[in-house]
């Protein structure tokens, strides 16, 4: 899979949710905990090399589970494999907790699902849809339900068969 | 750049509402010439947040590319032959080339413009905020109407006999913060310029609540009966003072509009 890399680099070059120097730790057997520079840039987590200035990686941060670890220690994982970590040191379990926190908040979907559960109880309070007066009550990633589109729905058990 | 490729698939295969899908035909990857030419390759795409996924086929396994949709535009384009319904992706990062891509109609090219220039995160997250600011206005003004038993309205009185008095004033009206464009006070319409001391007092309770470090709407708030208690005494305190008011100062049967 292609990706643009160039773009991403610049994103990881904006204005940060948050960022800290943190332990990091591949999700590989017998790999070291090293001190990055972790950078939270919209839904995604950018880890430098403390003295470099471009990322050596980042991890997406959709459908993603996070978790406390050790205390002042969380882990990263994926919903295709939760035993496949990646795990971060803290300094502080307040630290760690606030990082959580925000990892937990950081994904498109989570906002989506927010939106859509304000949206619902705005309604539901005063008969009125909140978008309509920004025109914008039809947009697809407004709407209540999800539902994929065109034979979608059986890829997903389809693909782990083949996996 | 290390990129967790394998859940990123995984998440463009999921079930993950998509925000926008249909066939594009798509310049540029490996084995293309640097300069767009040719009637380009034609891909299903899937748009899912800020993530804009290519597959081979609606029923592709792994997705060929991911272009991250942060710090574009999206513009109308020319395609190198001539080719309707163009239009291009073009980031700010210097030195990347626009991505070009091209619908099969009129329509589908609006849409996808429309869907792609609104995918960022930072564009969800504002109507996510706006939302959350709405709501608690409404939760705010909804405790307020419960606990009033009787109508004021800020900028004309209806004829009422003197002691059957309900307020209702329009959402907002009351609450002394700023408001925003496009924020939850068009009802109801104009503010009056100079607000009566009625409807300045009426901003005690919202003000008074924070005032003690505690919001109506705040998981520290402890109960609604609670929060309902409280907004009813000053209510009740207010209506008194504002019956006194009425009595002392004008006519039974004639009400004044103010300006």
């Amino acid at each position: 899979m292609r990706y643009n890399e160039k773009e991403l680099r610049a994103l990881s070059r904006q204005p940060a949710e948050m960022a800290a120097e943190l332990g990091m730790r591949g999700p590989k057997k017998g790999s070291v905990a090293k001190r990055r520079l972790v950078k939270l840039v919209v839904n995604f987590l950018f880890y430098f090399r403390t003295d470099e200035a471009e990322p050596l990686g980042a991890l997406l941060l959709e459908r993603c589970r996070v978790s406390q670890e050790e205390p002042g220690g969380f882990s990263i994982s994926f919903v295709e494999d939760p035993e496949r970590k990646y795990h971060f040191e803290c300094c502080s379990q307040e630290q760690c907790q606030a990082w959580m926190e925000a990892l937990r908040r950081a994904s498109y979907e989570y906002m989506r699902k927010s939106l859509i559960f304000y949206r619902n109880e705005i309604q539901k309070m005063t008969g009125k849809d909140p978008l309509e007066q920004f025109g914008i009550s039809e947009e697809a990633r407004f709407q209540l339900t999800g539902t994929p589109r065109d034979g979608w729905s059986c890829i997903g058990s389809r693909l782990d068969a083949l996996d | 750049m290390k990129l967790n490729k394998r859940s990123v698939a995984h998440y463009a295969r999921s079930d993950a509402p998509a925000d926008h899908t249909g066939f594009l035909r798509t310049w540029g990857g490996p084995g293309t010439p640097p300069t767009p030419s040719g009637t380009g390759r034609r891909c299903w795409f899937v748009l899912k947040g800020n993530l804009l996924f290519s597959f081979e086929s609606p029923d592709g396994r792994a997705p060929l590319s991911l272009v991250v949709l942060e710090g574009c535009t999206v513009e109308l384009a020319e395609a190198p032959v001539p080719e309707e319904f163009a239009f291009a992706i073009r980031f700010d990062a210097p030195g990347v080339r626009p991505h070009l891509l091209a619908a099969d109609g009129q329509a589908a090219q609006e849409a996808w413009v429309k869907a792609l220039s609104r995918a960022s995160f930072g564009y969800m997250r504002l109507v996510v905020r706006e939302l959350e600011s709405q709501l608690q206005d409404a939760r705010q003004s909804l405790a307020l109407q419960r606990s009033s038993p009787w109508k004021v309205t800020a900028t004309h009185r209806k004829p009422q006999a003197p002691d059957r008095c309900s307020p209702a004033w329009g959402n907002g009206h009351f609450l002394p913060r700023d408001h925003s464009p496009g924020c939850f006070t068009e009802e109801g319409g104009s503010r009056p310029a100079g607000r009566d001391p009625v409807e300045r007092e009426l901003q005690g309770p919202a003000s008074l609540l924070r005032s003690r470090g505690q919001s109506p709407v705040s998981p520290e708030t402890s109960c609604f009966s609670t929060l309902h208690n409280w907004y009813g005494q000053e209510i009740v305190a207010l209506r008194h003072r504002w019956q006194q008011r009425v009595q002392g100062s004008q006519p039974e049967h004639e009400r004044q509009d103010r300006p």
